[in-house]
């Protein structure tokens, strides 16, 4: 499992990387206008929608495993008080959807990943944002998708070592210290081969492109994010 | 052709130099070396580990500036035109994950040649051919995360071929290979030399390499010290660490062996 592309020949990966944007896009703006169960129940439909459309499935979530603890405490944390009653159970419910809300959002981003070559990310966003802005805009975003997956795997390679050592028997706070220090030495070093290896291969702030084309599917696609948007301004109005 | 005169490299280290700025020089990696590569040569730089090869190959398309000496690509200065020399020298790093920047090959082949702005049409036919090369056709879609070690080293390659190089370095490229993965790359780079690519590797060991060389250049603390034919140089090649097939092994040499 990896925060990266995967190859296929989904509906979600025929789509033009800018429709699957503007469909996150009123996605994300949906969930914060429509909060109660009932809405998140629907959003939940849809973005289930979304992942299995780009062929994924809730193995995909696992990726973003390091947001859970948070997500899960949150509620905790705002129902807790210093005095009695000690747990609002209203301030935690509420937290407890807005939770929710964001794991939607990642199941949404999953979908976007995997069905989505970084260089169709660039792509878009280039072609959306014009000028000096897009194009650096569009090259962050490539660098960040390139370089995360590097990241992860060297984590994951100083862990392994730590716990091929005897490290595994060490307690958490220790093991995650040595493994926060041996990761970013290797992410300084990871980050220094990558900064060569592009510049080996010409690294251009302005490449070509590839192609971006809207077919018949991406209008129905445009249509999903068009409403998702009014749905959100009817909540606001 | 590339051309090195007179190249000095330092990286700052241990010698710092003391506080009245005495020998302050730091670690000398590449120590005044000339050299000529010419078009369509099967260079081989040798050496231990920590005797300058891939510092060496690195001034040869700018990754690596020297604090003294001149590099030219072509006649041209690298500092003047560092894409024009990073074209006509197409790198393969040691550890292709280095390297690899896309999560597809045919994404990977085509990042070089989308960074120089060709045509779309263009930079197809570049991936085609470059696939090609490497035995790797219809592979476009694979993830790189799926390859094995001899086929990400020739995605590598591929990538460095899609730019078109007029030489192609490749860096310690049998490290973590097999042996059929080995000898899967040392095919490529014959038949790319066949072609007339020039095809500079840098290794510390020199089987089923040594064969393909038209010339060698063997490294010890950042200097040339041996330098010539496969035939003539193996046998001062032994001494500076690196491992020298059996054929060439023998003092005197035993001349070249045909390619089998």
């Amino acid at each position: 499992m990896t925060l990266a592309y995967v190859p296929g020949d989904s509906l979600a990966h025929r789509l033009d990387p800018r429709t699957k944007l503007l469909v996150q896009i009123g996605f994300a703006a949906a969930a914060y206008a429509h909060t109660t169960p009932r809405e998140l129940a629907a959003l939940t439909l849809l973005a289930g929608g979304c992942l299995w459309a780009a062929d994924g499935d809730l193995a995909d979530l696992w990726t973003y495993r390091v947001a859970f603890p948070v997500l899960l405490l949150a509620p905790l944390v705002a129902g807790a008080t210093i005095e009695s009653p000690w747990f609002r159970l209203d301030r935690a419910a509420e937290t407890a959807l807005a939770s929710y809300r964001v794991l939607l959002l990642l199941v949404v981003a999953a979908a976007y990943v995997r069905s989505t070559p970084i260089r169709d990310s660039r792509a878009a966003l280039q072609r959306t944002v014009p000028g000096r802005a897009g194009a650096f805009l569009g090259a962050g975003v490539a660098l960040v998708f390139r370089f995360l997956p590097l990241l992860r795997r060297d984590l994951l390679a100083a862990r392994e070592a730590v716990c091929a050592r005897g490290g595994g028997q060490l307690p958490a706070r220790e093991r995650m210290r040595l493994i926060a220090i041996a990761g970013t030495n290797r992410a300084f070093g990871r980050a220094d081969r990558l900064g060569t290896a592009l510049a080996a291969r010409c690294f251009a702030w302005n490449p070509t492109l590839p192609r971006l084309s809207f077919g018949p599917a991406d209008y129905l696609a445009l249509a999903l994010g068009a409403g998702l948007f009014a749905v959100a301004a009817t909540a606001a109005l | 052709m590339i051309a090195l005169e007179s190249v000095t490299c330092r990286y700052e280290g241990r010698n710092r130099g003391d506080e009245n700025g005495v020998d302050g020089g730091g670690t000398v990696a590449v120590d005044d070396v000339t050299l000529s590569v010419s078009d369509g040569e099967f260079l081989v730089v040798a050496g231990a580990n920590g005797s300058g090869k891939t510092t060496l190959v690195r001034t040869f398309n700018g990754l690596v500036t020297p604090d003294a000496g001149t590099v030219s690509v072509n006649g041209v200065p690298v500092s003047e035109d560092l894409v024009a020399a990073r074209t006509a020298v197409g790198m393969v790093f040691q550890e292709p994950r280095d390297q690899l920047v896309s999560a597809t090959v045919g994404g990977d082949v085509a990042f070089g040649p989308e960074n120089l702005g060709l045509s779309h049409g263009e930079i197809d036919r570049r991936v085609a051919v470059a696939l090609d090369a490497v035995n790797m056709t219809d592979r476009e879609d694979d993830r790189i995360d799926s390859l094995s070690g001899g086929e990400r080293e020739r995605v590598a390659i591929a990538g460095a071929l899609a730019m078109e190089p007029d030489h192609l370095v490749c860096d310690e490229p049998f490290t973590w290979l097999d042996e059929p993965a080995r000898e899967s790359v040392l095919a490529r780079l014959r038949e790319l030399h066949a072609k007339g690519t020039g095809v500079v590797v840098v290794t510390h060991d020199l089987r089923g390499v040594l064969e393909l060389a038209d010339r060698v250049v063997g490294l010890a603390d950042g200097r040339i010290v041996v330098a010539g034919p496969p035939h003539a140089a193996a046998p001062d090649l032994a001494g500076l660490g690196v491992r020298v097939p059996e054929a060439f092994d023998s003092a005197g040499g035993a001349g070249r062996p045909t390619d089998s």
